[in-house]
């Protein structure tokens, strides 16, 4: 046999190390499947016609994808893991209408089993889905009827660290046990709480949805991304961008539409909507919205404006089907009275009419720089832009009311009164068991407050005035004509009247108000304590929720214990407990309150007129439906 | 006395490369020192997950920087030390050039960037990794033929 020379030997190694190497890459290459079949019991993250998902954005946009995974908007949805549900779920044990309710783990898995009293424990259905994650957190269990969820019916409540019922923390009537039933976030939660679902409804109360991405991604507000990264796969055009428009018309960028669709980009959530007919809302349950960012408007959905004259046939249609659906939503004015329906109240702004102001003018989802720390605070604060807590925000358009500051709004200049946000952006909005801003920019009134029930911004502040005294400040200082005031509004403070006599919305606004720091500076705290105190005795489990958190704001309550869940037996201890401790150890022998406060020089309720005000109570059932 | 074009010696030739690279590597040593004190100020410009190109560009600079320094380095003793090997100028040239332009595109590539996309400085870095190309393949192939 011949001996191979050394160089032969080489190639041999050579060839062979070259094959070796390609049985890897083709090995490694091969389409093994990394998850055998997607999940059957729970909606999946599915191909939906050109969206991509945000992975495919981080490469090229790392900053925004950081600034944007720090936000709520991604949490909004999430596949149910130890690390996205509340933390202790597998020793969780609750109680609910004659049913308990076991949590166990197996694995990475987490089982709900329920019995009925005195039976056993069922089989367990896991825990698939969880929506919220900064201020209420809902898990969404499999029912065996393919995609379709069933709502556990308890939610946590994040700042407290407590589980308490769904029905409780949503401002509802105390008789509605359950306010989402089975097939309900398949139908109607997923339409905003994931990018471009898909709820494929198939028969009964079965549902195939899917979605693009679970939360709120990059391709709800930029639309879908495959053919922008198609096309900007070739370097060239990308530096072509880079170097003239700085504008792809491939992807769209909310900051450099126009205001009012760039608010709409917002509002195709963040509004009260309803579908224009049937077949849009077959449609949009079957495909996903057809609206894409950038578009006038939301396609097979309109922004419901109860006072507009727009969309009168569909309207007509709604207070025919749902005579609730405009009170459960908005004041009488049609004004906005529900927490994320902001569009609602940016349209119907001054301000909106200029053309310019949007969402965006306020808010931004993506914060430079993109420090940690800060980026924490913006995600809590509602994601606004640097100094627009302050009234920045409304002297950048507004830039002559630096200098007559004190001349327009009469008070001093460090005072919160002269904040423009407490005054035209007043806490009259509420939802997630606490009031916000609303976002409609409008001036007080007294005929707010006593034509459509709305407390106006002073009377927020001075809690302890009645509305004959706003009414005449308003007609003193801005020329506003005195209305006609009734006894009551001439002689009990306008707050009073709403926590003892409102509706449950104002008693819940009213309810937090007293908590609200700039007011208590104003209205002096010590004559909140009964009021709150007999909050929580309310029906309504919101109310009571937002009593006891502004009674722990007041000296000597700051860790009372409260289960605003609890049975009327118990909140009646509850409520006496707190009283005592207030007459005993808490309040002032020498403490003095206004009449307007209906309270006696020892600090107690005027019976006579307080009783009369209690049977005045507007029980009308309200649901705010946020 | 071997003589080469322009009338430099080898010796003289591989001096050029060592001198350029000793100076080079001073220079991406004080670069990458310069980069370590922006790690301990935390410089949001440089460190920020927003400016995540900026900082891929900058590391990318120091190392390719500091690698070429030594490869210049290694270059000029290699035709120093190994009998009859001649450092073409044309080889010599293109591998002092390569040690600048590349990390030169990576810096002016992170000074300036656009989203995850470096600044136009970049398009240095190929034109770098030409010469580069050349002059590796010019040495190895010299060095095969010497006898």
């Amino acid at each position: 046999m011949p001996r191979l020379s050394r160089s032969w030997w080489d190639w041999l190694f050579a060839i062979v190390a070259i094959a070796g190497a390609s049985v890897l890459i083709l090995i490694s290459l091969h389409n093994f499947p990394s998850e055998a079949q997607p999940p059957q019991n729970r909606p999946i993250k599915s191909q939906v016609a050109g969206y991509v998902s945000s992975n495919a954005c981080r490469s090229c946009h790392s900053g925004n994808y950081a600034t944007w995974h720090t936000s709520y908007h991604r949490t909004m949805t999430q596949v149910a893991t130890p690390s996205s549900l509340p933390q202790n779920m597998d020793q969780l044990q609750l109680a609910l209408n004659g049913t308990e309710y076991k949590v166990e783990r197996r694995g990475d898995a987490f089982f709900v089993r329920k019995r009925r009293e005195g039976a056993g424990y069922g089989g367990g259905q896991q825990i698939v889905l969880v929506t919220g994650s900064h201020t209420l957190q809902i898990p969404w269990l499999e029912t065996g009827q393919g995609r379709t969820l069933e709502q556990l019916p308890f939610a946590y409540i994040v700042a407290e660290k407590m589980w308490a019922p769904v029905s409780q923390t949503f401002l509802m009537p105390p008789d509605l046990k359950e306010y989402y039933s089975i097939g309900a976030w398949n139908g109607a939660c997923m339409d905003c709480h994931v990018t471009q679902g898909q709820s494929r409804f198939v028969e009964g109360n079965r549902w195939d949805s899917r979605v693009a991405e679970f939360g709120i991604a990059c391709e709800a507000c930029h639309s879908e991304g495959a053919e922008h990264i198609a096309l900007n796969r070739n370097p060239l055009r990308r530096f072509k961008i880079h170097l003239t428009t700085r504008s792809d018309p491939s992807i769209t960028t909310p900051a450099r539409l126009k205001a009012p669709d760039s608010a709409l980009d917002c509002g195709q959530c963040h509004s009260v909507w309803a579908f224009n007919n049937m077949t849009d809302k077959i449609d949009f349950n079957r495909h996903g919205s057809g609206f894409r960012p950038g578009q006038h408007d939301l396609v097979q959905r309109f922004v419901v404006q109860p006072k507009e004259e727009d969309h009168r046939e569909q309207k007509d249609f709604i207070r025919r089907t749902e005579p609730d659906f405009v009170g459960n939503r908005f004041w009488g004015d049609g004004m906005v009275r529900v927490t994320g329906r902001e569009l609602n109240g940016v349209q119907a702004s001054p301000c909106f009419r200029g053309g310019q102001f949007s969402c965006i003018s306020c808010h931004e989802m993506h914060l430079y720089p993109a420090e940690s720390a800060a980026l924490k605070t913006w995600a809590r604060n509602g994601q606004l832009k640097p100094r627009m807590e302050s009234d920045q925000a409304c002297l950048q358009c507004h830039t002559d009311m630096t200098a007559r500051l004190v001349a327009h709004t009469h008070h001093a200049a460090d005072s919160s009164g002269s904040r423009c946000y407490n005054c035209h952006m007043p806490n009259t909005t509420f939802g997630l068991l606490h009031a916000i801003r609303s976002h409609q920019v409008s001036s007080p009134t007294t005929r707010e407050s006593t034509d459509y029930g709305r407390p106006n911004a002073c009377n927020l502040c001075h809690l302890d005035r009645t509305l004959s005294w706003t009414a005449e400040k308003l007609h003193q200082w801005y020329n506003q004509p005195v209305p006609t005031l009734s006894q009551d509004d001439q002689t009990i403070a306008a707050a009073v009247q709403w926590l003892v006599k409102g509706d449950a919305g104002q008693r819940a606004l009213l309810a937090w108000g007293l908590g609200w720091e700039p007011a208590q500076k104003i209205a002096g705290g010590d004559w909140f304590y009964p009021y709150l105190i007999y909050s929580l005795n309310d029906p309504y489990a919101a109310v009571r929720f937002d009593a006891w958190k502004s009674l722990q704001t007041l000296p000597g309550f700051a860790n009372f214990s409260f289960d605003f869940t609890a049975a009327e037996g118990v909140l009646n201890e509850a409520a006496a407990r707190a009283y005592g401790k207030w007459l005993r150890d808490v309040r002032s022998p020498s403490a003095t309150y206004r009449p307007e406060t209906l309270l006696d020089s020892d600090g107690r309720l005027q019976k006579d007129i307080f009783q009369r005000l209690q049977s005045e109570r507007d029980d009308k059932r309200i649901i705010l439906s946020e | 006395m071997q003589t080469t074009t322009r009338g430099q010696t080898p010796k003289k030739k591989a001096h050029r490369n060592l001198r350029f690279g000793w100076w080079s590597l001073l220079i991406f040593l004080l670069f990458g020192g310069a980069l370590e004190t922006m790690h301990g100020f935390k410089i949001g410009w440089y460190l920020d997950v927003g400016n995540e190109a900026r900082r891929l560009m900058f590391t990318l600079a120091h190392a390719h920087g500091t690698l070429l320094a030594l490869v210049n380095i290694a270059a000029g003793l290699t035709a120093r030390n190994v009998v009859r090997f001649d450092l073409r100028p044309s080889t010599s040239l293109a591998l002092i050039w390569a040690a600048i332009l590349l990390p030169a595109g990576f810096f002016l590539g992170g000074v300036v960037t656009y989203g995850g996309d470096p600044g136009l400085g970049v398009w240095l870095v190929p034109v770098g990794a030409i010469l580069l190309f050349y002059s590796i393949a010019r040495i190895a192939l010299d060095l095969s033929r010497l006898k």
